[in-house]
Protein backbone atom coordinates (compact mmCIF):
# COMPACT_ATOMS: atom_id res chain seq x y z
CA UNK A 1 0.00 0.00 0.00
CA UNK A 2 2.43 2.59 0.86
CA UNK A 3 4.92 1.83 -1.68
CA UNK A 4 2.38 2.35 -4.18
CA UNK A 5 1.45 4.85 -2.77
CA UNK A 6 4.51 6.18 -3.01
CA UNK A 7 5.34 5.33 -6.48
CA UNK A 8 1.97 7.25 -7.74
CA UNK A 9 3.69 10.35 -5.80
CA UNK A 10 6.31 10.00 -7.81
CA UNK A 11 5.12 9.67 -10.66
CA UNK A 12 2.38 12.40 -10.09
CA UNK A 13 5.56 14.55 -9.37
CA UNK A 14 7.29 14.15 -12.48
CA UNK A 15 4.32 15.02 -14.49
CA UNK A 16 4.00 18.29 -12.50
CA UNK A 17 7.62 19.21 -12.95
CA UNK A 18 7.33 18.36 -16.35
CA UNK A 19 4.15 20.72 -16.71
CA UNK A 20 6.29 23.64 -14.71
CA UNK A 21 8.97 23.39 -17.20
CA UNK A 22 7.24 23.46 -19.77
CA UNK A 23 5.30 26.89 -18.40
CA UNK A 24 8.43 28.14 -17.63
CA UNK A 25 9.79 27.61 -20.85
CA UNK A 26 6.70 29.47 -22.01
CA UNK A 27 7.03 32.47 -19.91
CA UNK A 28 10.74 32.68 -19.86
CA UNK A 29 11.39 32.33 -24.25
CA UNK A 30 9.51 35.83 -25.45
CA UNK A 31 11.61 37.48 -22.46
CA UNK A 32 15.04 35.94 -23.67
CA UNK A 33 14.47 36.06 -27.33
CA UNK A 34 14.00 40.17 -26.69
CA UNK A 35 16.75 40.34 -24.98
CA UNK A 36 19.07 38.15 -27.44
CA UNK A 37 17.67 39.93 -30.66
CA UNK A 38 18.10 43.77 -28.86
CA UNK A 39 22.21 42.35 -28.99
CA UNK A 40 22.02 41.10 -32.66
CA UNK A 41 22.54 42.86 -35.51
CA UNK A 42 19.46 42.80 -38.30
CA UNK A 43 21.56 40.41 -40.72
CA UNK A 44 22.00 37.60 -37.57
CA UNK A 45 18.23 38.31 -36.80
CA UNK A 46 17.31 37.19 -40.12
CA UNK A 47 19.01 34.11 -40.43
CA UNK A 48 17.46 32.66 -38.01
CA UNK A 49 16.67 32.25 -34.08
CA UNK A 50 19.60 32.11 -31.51
CA UNK A 51 19.60 31.70 -27.90
CA UNK A 52 23.07 33.07 -27.50
CA UNK A 53 23.62 37.17 -26.98
CA UNK A 54 25.91 38.63 -29.91
CA UNK A 55 27.28 42.13 -29.48
CA UNK A 56 26.21 44.64 -31.92
CA UNK A 57 24.18 46.30 -29.33
CA UNK A 58 26.63 49.92 -29.69
CA UNK A 59 25.53 49.53 -33.52
CA UNK A 60 21.65 49.16 -32.94
CA UNK A 61 21.52 52.07 -30.40
CA UNK A 62 23.35 54.09 -33.24
CA UNK A 63 20.72 53.03 -35.89
CA UNK A 64 18.08 53.68 -33.26
CA UNK A 65 19.54 57.44 -32.44
CA UNK A 66 20.38 57.98 -36.37
CA UNK A 67 16.14 57.44 -36.98
CA UNK A 68 15.91 60.09 -34.45
CA UNK A 69 14.15 57.69 -31.48
CA UNK A 70 15.52 60.08 -28.64
CA UNK A 71 15.74 56.89 -25.92
CA UNK A 72 17.49 59.28 -23.48
CA UNK A 73 14.76 61.98 -23.46
CA UNK A 74 12.19 58.80 -23.54
CA UNK A 75 13.34 57.50 -20.09
CA UNK A 76 13.74 60.65 -18.23
CA UNK A 77 10.68 61.48 -19.56
CA UNK A 78 8.96 58.09 -18.11
CA UNK A 79 10.93 58.25 -14.93
CA UNK A 80 10.10 61.93 -14.11
CA UNK A 81 6.37 61.03 -13.82
CA UNK A 82 6.76 57.69 -12.48
CA UNK A 83 8.92 58.90 -9.80
CA UNK A 84 6.63 61.98 -9.21
CA UNK A 85 3.30 59.52 -9.42
CA UNK A 86 5.18 57.19 -6.92
CA UNK A 87 5.61 59.97 -4.09
CA UNK A 88 2.37 61.22 -4.91
CA UNK A 89 0.59 57.55 -4.23
CA UNK A 90 3.08 56.22 -1.51
CA UNK A 91 2.31 59.71 0.78
CA UNK A 92 -1.67 60.23 0.37
CA UNK A 93 -2.24 57.07 0.29
CA UNK A 94 -0.84 56.30 3.80
CA UNK A 95 -1.94 59.58 4.87
CA UNK A 96 -5.39 58.46 3.93
CA UNK A 97 -5.45 54.97 5.33
CA UNK A 98 -3.44 56.72 9.00
CA UNK A 99 -6.64 58.49 8.91
CA UNK A 100 -9.03 55.82 8.78
CA UNK A 101 -7.55 53.44 10.93
CA UNK A 102 -6.22 55.62 13.67
CA UNK A 103 -8.84 58.13 14.16
CA UNK A 104 -12.95 57.27 14.90
CA UNK A 105 -14.49 60.14 12.82
CA UNK A 106 -17.90 60.59 11.29
CA UNK A 107 -18.59 59.60 8.06
CA UNK A 108 -15.41 56.97 8.34
CA UNK A 109 -17.51 53.26 7.30
CA UNK A 110 -19.03 55.54 4.20
CA UNK A 111 -15.56 56.95 3.16
CA UNK A 112 -14.16 53.37 3.64
CA UNK A 113 -16.88 51.51 1.75
CA UNK A 114 -16.70 54.31 -0.85
CA UNK A 115 -13.26 53.52 -1.65
CA UNK A 116 -13.77 49.71 -1.64
CA UNK A 117 -16.30 50.37 -4.33
CA UNK A 118 -13.74 52.60 -6.16
CA UNK A 119 -11.30 49.84 -6.57
CA UNK A 120 -13.32 48.39 -8.77
CA UNK A 121 -14.67 50.96 -10.74
CA UNK A 122 -12.57 51.66 -13.95
CA UNK A 123 -11.81 55.23 -14.24
CA UNK A 124 -10.14 55.12 -17.31
CA UNK A 125 -13.57 54.92 -19.01
CA UNK A 126 -13.40 58.66 -17.83
CA UNK A 127 -10.79 59.49 -19.83
CA UNK A 128 -12.22 61.36 -22.70
CA UNK A 129 -14.38 63.76 -19.69
CA UNK A 130 -10.48 63.84 -18.15
CA UNK A 131 -9.24 65.02 -21.20
CA UNK A 132 -11.52 67.96 -22.28
CA UNK A 133 -11.11 69.15 -19.13
CA UNK A 134 -7.76 68.89 -18.79
CA UNK A 135 -7.27 71.07 -22.00
CA UNK A 136 -9.81 73.84 -20.71
CA UNK A 137 -8.17 74.01 -17.69
CA UNK A 138 -4.59 74.04 -19.49
CA UNK A 139 -2.92 70.69 -18.19
CA UNK A 140 -3.85 68.35 -21.35
CA UNK A 141 -0.03 67.85 -22.90
CA UNK A 142 1.22 68.68 -19.65
CA UNK A 143 2.39 65.92 -17.10
CA UNK A 144 0.94 67.44 -14.32
CA UNK A 145 -2.59 65.53 -15.59
CA UNK A 146 -0.46 62.35 -15.44
CA UNK A 147 0.59 62.93 -12.33
CA UNK A 148 -1.76 64.54 -9.60
CA UNK A 149 -4.80 62.17 -10.26
CA UNK A 150 -2.39 60.06 -7.83
CA UNK A 151 -3.28 61.79 -4.99
CA UNK A 152 -6.28 59.92 -4.98
CA UNK A 153 -5.58 56.34 -5.41
CA UNK A 154 -8.27 54.27 -4.38
CA UNK A 155 -6.43 50.78 -4.82
CA UNK A 156 -3.53 52.27 -2.64
CA UNK A 157 -5.27 53.27 0.24
CA UNK A 158 -7.07 50.13 0.39
CA UNK A 159 -3.44 48.57 -0.02
CA UNK A 160 -2.43 51.04 2.52
CA UNK A 161 -5.38 50.30 5.15
CA UNK A 162 -4.59 46.46 5.11
CA UNK A 163 -0.98 46.89 5.98
CA UNK A 164 -1.25 50.05 8.28
CA UNK A 165 -3.75 47.71 10.54
CA UNK A 166 -1.99 44.87 10.98
CA UNK A 167 1.68 47.54 12.09
CA UNK A 168 -0.08 50.27 14.08
CA UNK A 169 1.17 50.51 17.40
CA UNK A 170 -1.94 52.72 19.19
CA UNK A 171 0.52 53.55 22.15
CA UNK A 172 3.47 54.61 20.02
CA UNK A 173 0.67 56.94 18.73
CA UNK A 174 -0.02 58.14 22.44
CA UNK A 175 3.43 58.04 23.69
CA UNK A 176 3.83 60.57 20.56
CA UNK A 177 0.85 62.91 22.16
CA UNK A 178 2.42 62.89 25.37
CA UNK A 179 5.82 63.72 24.10
CA UNK A 180 3.96 66.86 22.29
CA UNK A 181 4.20 65.74 19.09
CA UNK A 182 1.30 67.45 16.59
CA UNK A 183 -0.76 64.97 14.99
CA UNK A 184 0.49 65.46 11.65
CA UNK A 185 4.39 64.82 13.37
CA UNK A 186 3.15 61.71 15.04
CA UNK A 187 2.32 60.32 11.10
CA UNK A 188 5.51 61.51 9.64
CA UNK A 189 7.94 60.71 12.23
CA UNK A 190 6.64 57.72 14.37
CA UNK A 191 4.26 55.69 11.62
CA UNK A 192 6.04 56.35 8.44
CA UNK A 193 9.32 54.93 9.21
CA UNK A 194 7.71 51.27 10.79
CA UNK A 195 5.33 51.43 7.38
CA UNK A 196 8.38 51.77 5.49
CA UNK A 197 8.21 48.03 4.30
CA UNK A 198 4.76 48.55 3.34
CA UNK A 199 5.38 51.45 1.95
CA UNK A 200 8.29 50.72 -0.29
CA UNK A 201 6.32 47.70 -1.61
CA UNK A 202 3.35 50.15 -2.26
CA UNK A 203 6.22 52.21 -4.42
CA UNK A 204 7.35 50.12 -6.74
CA UNK A 205 3.77 49.03 -7.86
CA UNK A 206 3.13 52.62 -7.99
CA UNK A 207 6.48 53.13 -10.30
CA UNK A 208 5.52 49.72 -12.60
CA UNK A 209 2.37 51.05 -12.76
CA UNK A 210 3.06 54.40 -14.32
CA UNK A 211 6.24 53.50 -15.87
CA UNK A 212 4.22 51.23 -18.44
CA UNK A 213 0.86 53.32 -18.48
CA UNK A 214 0.49 53.98 -22.09
CA UNK A 215 -2.97 54.75 -22.43
CA UNK A 216 -3.40 57.74 -20.45
CA UNK A 217 -0.13 59.09 -21.94
CA UNK A 218 -1.41 58.18 -25.49
CA UNK A 219 -4.25 60.33 -24.57
CA UNK A 220 -3.11 63.45 -23.04
CA UNK A 221 0.31 63.76 -24.55
CA UNK A 222 0.89 65.15 -27.76
CA UNK A 223 4.50 66.71 -27.98
CA UNK A 224 6.76 64.53 -29.46
CA UNK A 225 9.49 65.89 -26.81
CA UNK A 226 7.17 64.98 -24.01
CA UNK A 227 6.30 61.29 -24.89
CA UNK A 228 7.00 58.38 -22.73
CA UNK A 229 8.83 55.49 -23.06
CA UNK A 230 5.64 52.89 -24.49
CA UNK A 231 4.56 56.04 -26.77
CA UNK A 232 8.12 55.59 -28.48
CA UNK A 233 7.45 51.77 -28.06
CA UNK A 234 4.37 52.59 -30.41
CA UNK A 235 6.53 55.12 -32.99
CA UNK A 236 8.89 51.74 -33.29
CA UNK A 237 6.28 50.47 -35.24
CA UNK A 238 6.30 53.20 -38.01
CA UNK A 239 7.91 52.82 -41.63
CA UNK A 240 11.05 54.19 -40.73
CA UNK A 241 12.29 51.06 -38.87
CA UNK A 242 10.82 48.77 -40.99
CA UNK A 243 13.46 46.08 -41.45
CA UNK A 244 15.66 47.31 -38.62
CA UNK A 245 15.09 44.42 -36.25
CA UNK A 246 17.96 44.76 -33.87
CA UNK A 247 17.02 48.17 -33.59
CA UNK A 248 13.65 47.81 -32.89
CA UNK A 249 14.23 44.71 -30.35
CA UNK A 250 16.79 47.12 -28.95
CA UNK A 251 14.41 49.84 -28.36
CA UNK A 252 11.99 47.33 -26.58
CA UNK A 253 14.21 45.57 -24.53
CA UNK A 254 15.58 48.75 -23.40
CA UNK A 255 11.83 49.64 -21.55
CA UNK A 256 11.47 46.44 -19.81
CA UNK A 257 15.13 46.05 -18.44
CA UNK A 258 15.33 48.21 -15.73
CA UNK A 259 11.49 46.64 -14.71
CA UNK A 260 13.39 42.74 -14.82
CA UNK A 261 16.67 44.55 -12.66
CA UNK A 262 14.24 45.67 -10.01
CA UNK A 263 12.36 42.93 -10.03
CA UNK A 264 14.80 40.34 -9.41
CA UNK A 265 16.43 42.67 -6.98
CA UNK A 266 13.44 43.13 -4.83
CA UNK A 267 10.97 40.23 -5.97
CA UNK A 268 10.42 39.08 -1.95
CA UNK A 269 8.48 42.16 -1.34
CA UNK A 270 6.76 42.66 -4.72
CA UNK A 271 5.41 38.93 -4.41
CA UNK A 272 4.23 39.18 -1.16
CA UNK A 273 2.62 42.58 -1.98
CA UNK A 274 0.05 41.25 -4.47
CA UNK A 275 -1.62 39.11 -2.53
CA UNK A 276 -1.93 41.72 0.55
CA UNK A 277 -3.69 44.02 -1.87
CA UNK A 278 -6.35 41.11 -2.39
CA UNK A 279 -6.64 38.75 0.63
CA UNK A 280 -9.08 39.89 3.44
CA UNK A 281 -8.79 38.06 6.77
CA UNK B 1 -5.96 62.51 29.46
CA UNK B 2 -6.35 63.34 26.19
CA UNK B 3 -9.96 64.15 24.53
CA UNK B 4 -10.84 61.70 21.91
CA UNK B 5 -13.12 63.06 20.48
CA UNK B 6 -11.61 66.04 20.12
CA UNK B 7 -8.13 64.13 18.24
CA UNK B 8 -10.99 62.12 16.04
CA UNK B 9 -11.61 65.38 14.31
CA UNK B 10 -8.06 65.15 12.78
CA UNK B 11 -8.96 62.06 11.01
CA UNK B 12 -10.76 64.65 8.41
CA UNK B 13 -7.24 66.69 7.69
CA UNK B 14 -5.65 63.34 7.09
CA UNK B 15 -8.35 62.11 4.61
CA UNK B 16 -9.25 65.61 3.14
CA UNK B 17 -6.47 65.28 0.30
CA UNK B 18 -7.62 62.35 -0.93
CA UNK B 19 -11.61 63.47 -0.85
CA UNK B 20 -10.34 66.50 -2.76
CA UNK B 21 -8.04 64.95 -5.18
CA UNK B 22 -10.94 62.22 -5.83
CA UNK B 23 -13.49 65.48 -6.34
CA UNK B 24 -10.84 66.61 -9.00
CA UNK B 25 -9.73 64.07 -10.93
CA UNK B 26 -11.83 61.27 -10.15
CA UNK B 27 -15.82 62.34 -9.88
CA UNK B 28 -15.34 65.32 -11.84
CA UNK B 29 -13.86 63.64 -14.95
CA UNK B 30 -16.70 60.84 -14.99
CA UNK B 31 -19.37 63.44 -14.55
CA UNK B 32 -17.96 65.40 -17.22
CA UNK B 33 -17.56 62.36 -19.38
CA UNK B 34 -21.15 61.51 -19.23
CA UNK B 35 -22.37 65.07 -19.51
CA UNK B 36 -20.36 65.13 -23.30
CA UNK B 37 -21.84 61.63 -23.93
CA UNK B 38 -25.14 63.57 -24.26
CA UNK B 39 -23.82 66.21 -26.89
CA UNK B 40 -21.89 66.53 -30.57
CA UNK B 41 -18.85 67.92 -28.92
CA UNK B 42 -16.03 67.90 -31.22
CA UNK B 43 -12.53 68.92 -31.44
CA UNK B 44 -13.36 71.05 -34.07
CA UNK B 45 -16.82 72.69 -32.30
CA UNK B 46 -15.85 73.03 -28.46
CA UNK B 47 -19.38 74.46 -27.92
CA UNK B 48 -21.48 71.74 -28.69
CA UNK B 49 -25.09 71.43 -28.56
CA UNK B 50 -27.05 68.82 -26.63
CA UNK B 51 -27.79 66.36 -28.36
CA UNK B 52 -30.19 63.89 -26.20
CA UNK B 53 -29.58 60.20 -27.00
CA UNK B 54 -28.09 60.18 -30.69
CA UNK B 55 -24.53 59.96 -29.72
CA UNK B 56 -25.77 56.16 -27.88
CA UNK B 57 -28.67 55.49 -30.64
CA UNK B 58 -25.89 55.42 -33.09
CA UNK B 59 -23.84 53.16 -31.28
CA UNK B 60 -26.06 50.70 -31.14
CA UNK B 61 -26.81 51.30 -35.14
CA UNK B 62 -23.07 50.59 -35.73
CA UNK B 63 -21.89 47.40 -36.71
CA UNK B 64 -18.37 48.36 -35.44
CA UNK B 65 -19.39 49.53 -32.14
CA UNK B 66 -21.29 46.15 -32.02
CA UNK B 67 -18.25 44.14 -33.30
CA UNK B 68 -15.84 45.96 -30.67
CA UNK B 69 -18.02 44.96 -27.36
CA UNK B 70 -18.32 41.34 -28.85
CA UNK B 71 -14.78 41.55 -29.55
CA UNK B 72 -13.89 43.01 -25.95
CA UNK B 73 -15.88 40.13 -24.20
CA UNK B 74 -15.17 37.18 -26.36
CA UNK B 75 -10.79 38.21 -25.99
CA UNK B 76 -11.61 38.46 -21.43
CA UNK B 77 -13.45 35.03 -21.43
CA UNK B 78 -10.75 33.22 -23.70
CA UNK B 79 -8.61 34.42 -21.71
CA UNK B 80 -9.70 33.96 -18.11
CA UNK B 81 -11.11 30.47 -18.54
CA UNK B 82 -7.31 29.28 -18.95
CA UNK B 83 -5.86 32.08 -16.60
CA UNK B 84 -7.85 30.81 -13.63
CA UNK B 85 -7.85 27.54 -14.10
CA UNK B 86 -3.89 27.29 -14.65
CA UNK B 87 -3.82 29.37 -11.69
CA UNK B 88 -6.04 26.77 -9.47
CA UNK B 89 -3.75 24.11 -10.58
CA UNK B 90 -0.67 25.60 -9.99
CA UNK B 91 -2.01 27.25 -6.48
CA UNK B 92 -3.14 23.67 -5.52
CA UNK B 93 0.07 22.04 -6.39
CA UNK B 94 2.28 24.84 -4.36
CA UNK B 95 0.41 24.68 -1.50
CA UNK B 96 0.10 20.45 -1.10
CA UNK B 97 2.39 20.11 1.67
CA UNK B 98 1.97 16.31 1.38
CA UNK B 99 3.37 16.97 -2.93
CA UNK B 100 6.71 18.65 -1.45
CA UNK B 101 6.79 20.36 -4.92
CA UNK B 102 10.44 21.62 -4.34
CA UNK B 103 11.66 25.44 -5.93
CA UNK B 104 7.83 26.57 -5.71
CA UNK B 105 8.91 30.31 -4.63
CA UNK B 106 11.29 29.79 -8.22
CA UNK B 107 8.36 28.58 -10.32
CA UNK B 108 6.54 31.34 -8.44
CA UNK B 109 8.48 34.52 -8.97
CA UNK B 110 8.92 33.75 -12.64
CA UNK B 111 5.60 33.48 -13.77
CA UNK B 112 4.74 36.47 -12.14
CA UNK B 113 7.75 38.51 -14.23
CA UNK B 114 5.46 39.10 -17.82
CA UNK B 115 2.74 41.02 -15.54
CA UNK B 116 5.45 44.02 -14.90
CA UNK B 117 6.44 44.04 -18.06
CA UNK B 118 5.39 46.96 -20.41
CA UNK B 119 2.30 45.54 -22.08
CA UNK B 120 2.55 48.06 -25.70
CA UNK B 121 6.07 46.29 -25.49
CA UNK B 122 4.88 42.98 -25.31
CA UNK B 123 2.48 44.01 -28.04
CA UNK B 124 5.64 44.94 -30.20
CA UNK B 125 7.54 42.00 -29.37
CA UNK B 126 4.55 39.38 -30.10
CA UNK B 127 4.55 41.77 -33.30
CA UNK B 128 8.05 41.49 -34.72
CA UNK B 129 8.38 37.40 -33.91
CA UNK B 130 5.55 37.06 -35.90
CA UNK B 131 5.88 39.02 -38.63
CA UNK B 132 6.32 37.75 -42.13
CA UNK B 133 9.82 37.83 -42.20
CA UNK B 134 10.22 37.45 -38.26
CA UNK B 135 11.99 34.12 -36.14
CA UNK B 136 8.54 32.90 -35.61
CA UNK B 137 8.29 31.55 -39.41
CA UNK B 138 12.05 31.40 -39.43
CA UNK B 139 11.72 28.45 -37.33
CA UNK B 140 8.70 26.78 -38.41
CA UNK B 141 10.03 26.86 -42.45
CA UNK B 142 13.60 25.95 -41.31
CA UNK B 143 11.94 22.89 -39.58
CA UNK B 144 9.64 21.76 -42.36
CA UNK B 145 6.76 22.11 -40.09
CA UNK B 146 4.84 24.39 -43.14
CA UNK B 147 6.46 24.65 -46.53
CA UNK B 148 6.51 29.25 -46.63
CA UNK B 149 6.15 31.48 -44.58
CA UNK B 150 2.66 32.44 -43.47
CA UNK B 151 1.35 36.05 -43.08
CA UNK B 152 0.15 35.91 -39.44
CA UNK B 153 -0.33 39.08 -38.65
CA UNK B 154 -3.17 39.16 -41.85
CA UNK B 155 -4.67 36.52 -39.88
CA UNK B 156 -7.53 36.92 -37.81
CA UNK B 157 -7.72 33.44 -36.19
CA UNK B 158 -4.30 34.24 -35.29
CA UNK B 159 -4.48 37.85 -34.21
CA UNK B 160 -7.05 36.90 -31.75
CA UNK B 161 -5.05 34.42 -30.20
CA UNK B 162 -2.39 36.57 -29.85
CA UNK B 163 -4.37 38.90 -27.76
CA UNK B 164 -5.37 36.06 -25.72
CA UNK B 165 -1.97 34.02 -25.18
CA UNK B 166 -0.11 37.43 -24.39
CA UNK B 167 -2.95 38.48 -21.71
CA UNK B 168 -2.88 34.80 -20.68
CA UNK B 169 0.93 35.06 -20.60
CA UNK B 170 0.88 38.21 -18.43
CA UNK B 171 -1.75 37.20 -15.98
CA UNK B 172 -1.25 33.51 -14.66
CA UNK B 173 1.22 34.09 -12.34
CA UNK B 174 -0.65 37.13 -10.57
CA UNK B 175 -3.89 34.94 -10.26
CA UNK B 176 -1.89 32.29 -9.23
CA UNK B 177 0.47 34.11 -6.31
CA UNK B 178 -3.21 35.82 -4.97
CA UNK B 179 -5.24 32.28 -5.04
CA UNK B 180 -2.00 30.82 -3.22
CA UNK B 181 -2.30 33.36 -0.54
CA UNK B 182 -5.97 32.71 -0.02
CA UNK B 183 -5.20 29.22 0.06
CA UNK B 184 -2.36 29.53 2.95
CA UNK B 185 -4.70 31.14 4.94
CA UNK B 186 -6.96 27.95 5.58
CA UNK B 187 -6.05 26.32 8.06
CA UNK B 188 -4.48 23.11 8.12
CA UNK B 189 -6.21 21.31 10.85
CA UNK B 190 -9.24 21.33 8.01
CA UNK B 191 -7.41 19.49 6.05
CA UNK B 192 -6.55 17.35 8.73
CA UNK B 193 -9.47 16.26 9.74
CA UNK B 194 -11.04 15.84 6.11
CA UNK B 195 -8.12 13.15 5.76
CA UNK B 196 -9.18 11.60 9.24
CA UNK B 197 -12.61 11.46 7.52
CA UNK B 198 -11.12 9.47 4.39
CA UNK B 199 -11.88 12.55 1.83
CA UNK B 200 -9.64 12.16 -1.13
CA UNK B 201 -7.75 15.15 -2.60
CA UNK B 202 -10.99 16.12 -5.22
CA UNK B 203 -13.32 16.09 -2.32
CA UNK B 204 -10.92 18.01 0.04
CA UNK B 205 -10.32 20.67 -2.76
CA UNK B 206 -14.14 20.89 -4.17
CA UNK B 207 -15.97 21.00 -0.48
CA UNK B 208 -12.64 22.98 1.61
CA UNK B 209 -10.45 25.14 -0.74
CA UNK B 210 -13.21 26.63 -3.31
CA UNK B 211 -15.83 27.50 -0.89
CA UNK B 212 -12.59 28.78 1.58
CA UNK B 213 -11.45 30.69 -1.04
CA UNK B 214 -14.72 31.81 -3.03
CA UNK B 215 -14.30 35.73 -1.69
CA UNK B 216 -10.79 35.87 -3.22
CA UNK B 217 -12.15 34.40 -6.56
CA UNK B 218 -14.31 36.75 -7.07
CA UNK B 219 -12.03 39.50 -6.78
CA UNK B 220 -9.77 38.23 -9.47
CA UNK B 221 -12.96 37.52 -11.24
CA UNK B 222 -14.00 41.20 -10.97
CA UNK B 223 -10.61 42.67 -11.39
CA UNK B 224 -9.64 40.82 -14.72
CA UNK B 225 -13.21 41.50 -15.90
CA UNK B 226 -13.15 45.34 -15.39
CA UNK B 227 -9.34 45.17 -17.22
CA UNK B 228 -10.73 43.34 -19.52
CA UNK B 229 -12.99 46.02 -20.65
CA UNK B 230 -10.43 48.13 -21.28
CA UNK B 231 -8.27 45.62 -22.83
CA UNK B 232 -6.14 48.50 -25.38
CA UNK B 233 -2.08 48.01 -25.13
CA UNK B 234 -1.92 44.77 -26.55
CA UNK B 235 -4.43 44.60 -29.62
CA UNK B 236 -3.82 48.30 -30.01
CA UNK B 237 0.19 47.55 -30.71
CA UNK B 238 0.08 44.10 -32.03
CA UNK B 239 -1.56 44.99 -35.66
CA UNK B 240 -1.93 48.74 -37.05
CA UNK B 241 -3.65 49.92 -33.68
CA UNK B 242 -6.85 49.58 -35.66
CA UNK B 243 -7.86 46.64 -34.33
CA UNK B 244 -6.95 44.88 -38.19
CA UNK B 245 -7.49 42.37 -39.50
CA UNK B 246 -11.35 43.43 -40.28
CA UNK B 247 -11.50 44.49 -36.79
CA UNK B 248 -10.72 41.27 -35.28
CA UNK B 249 -9.22 42.63 -32.43
CA UNK B 250 -10.77 45.86 -32.38
CA UNK B 251 -12.02 46.59 -28.52
CA UNK B 252 -14.29 49.11 -26.65
CA UNK B 253 -10.78 51.75 -26.08
CA UNK B 254 -9.51 50.89 -29.34
CA UNK B 255 -12.59 52.63 -31.07
CA UNK B 256 -12.97 55.15 -28.38
CA UNK B 257 -9.23 55.79 -29.22
CA UNK B 258 -10.37 55.97 -32.95
CA UNK B 259 -13.62 58.16 -32.48
CA UNK B 260 -11.35 60.56 -30.11
CA UNK B 261 -7.98 60.78 -32.76
CA UNK B 262 -10.34 60.68 -36.10
CA UNK B 263 -10.12 64.01 -38.25
CA UNK B 264 -13.06 65.51 -36.68
CA UNK B 265 -12.14 64.62 -33.17
CA UNK B 266 -15.63 63.12 -31.83
CA UNK B 267 -15.13 63.75 -28.36
CA UNK B 268 -19.10 63.34 -27.92
CA UNK B 269 -19.42 59.48 -29.40
CA UNK B 270 -15.91 58.98 -27.55
CA UNK B 271 -17.64 59.53 -24.59
CA UNK B 272 -20.29 57.78 -25.19
CA UNK B 273 -18.16 54.74 -25.70
CA UNK B 274 -16.87 55.45 -22.58
CA UNK B 275 -19.97 55.56 -20.83
CA UNK B 276 -21.79 52.56 -21.82
CA UNK B 277 -18.61 50.27 -21.12
CA UNK B 278 -18.71 51.91 -17.98
CA UNK B 279 -22.20 50.96 -17.08
CA UNK B 280 -22.00 47.58 -18.62
CA UNK B 281 -18.78 46.41 -16.70
CA UNK B 282 -20.51 48.26 -13.13
CA UNK B 283 -23.29 46.17 -14.17
CA UNK B 284 -21.94 42.91 -14.63
CA UNK B 285 -19.54 43.80 -11.90
CA UNK B 286 -22.14 44.17 -9.59
CA UNK B 287 -24.39 41.14 -10.85
CA UNK B 288 -21.20 38.87 -9.78
CA UNK B 289 -20.99 39.70 -6.37
CA UNK B 290 -24.34 39.39 -6.35
CA UNK B 291 -24.80 36.05 -7.52
CA UNK B 292 -22.04 34.85 -6.06
CA UNK B 293 -22.63 35.61 -2.46
CA UNK B 294 -26.26 34.16 -3.11
CA UNK B 295 -24.95 30.42 -3.82
CA UNK B 296 -22.26 30.54 -0.82
CA UNK B 297 -25.38 31.07 1.55
CA UNK B 298 -27.18 28.47 -0.15
CA UNK B 299 -24.02 26.07 0.14
CA UNK B 300 -23.97 26.44 3.92
CA UNK B 301 -27.23 25.57 4.74
CA UNK B 302 -27.63 22.78 2.18
CA UNK B 303 -23.96 21.12 3.69
CA UNK B 304 -24.96 21.69 7.64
Amino acid sequence: MIKNYRLNNTFQRFFIYLFLVILLVITLVPVWLLLVNATRSTTQIQQGISFIPSHYIVSNYQILLSKGLNLPLGFLNSFTIAASVTVLTVYFSMLTAYGIVVYNFKGKKILYNSILVLVMIPMQLSIIGFYQYMSKIGLADNYLSLILPSIASAGAVFFSKQYLESIVIYDLVDAGRIDGCSELGIFHRIMLPIAAPGAFTLGIFSFVGAWNNFFNAFILITSRDKYTLPMLVQTLRGDVYRHEYGAIYLGLAATVVPIIIVYFIFSKYIVNGISLGAVKE
Amino acid sequence: MFSKVKKNTYGYLFVAPFIIGFLLFGLYPVYNTIALSFTNTSMMKPNADFVGLLNFTRLFADHTFLTALKNTWSLWIMNFIPQIGIALLLAVWFTDTRLKIKGGGFFRMLFYLPNLMMPAAIAALFFSLFSYYGPVNQFLVREGIIPAAVNFIESAPTMRFLVVFIQWWMWFGQTTIVLMAAMTSISVSIYEAALADGANGWQMFRFITLPLIKPVMIYVLVTSLVGGMQMFDVPMLLTDGRGSPSNSILTNNILMYIKFRSSQGLIGSASAIGVVVFIMTSFVALLIFYALREKSNKNVVEES
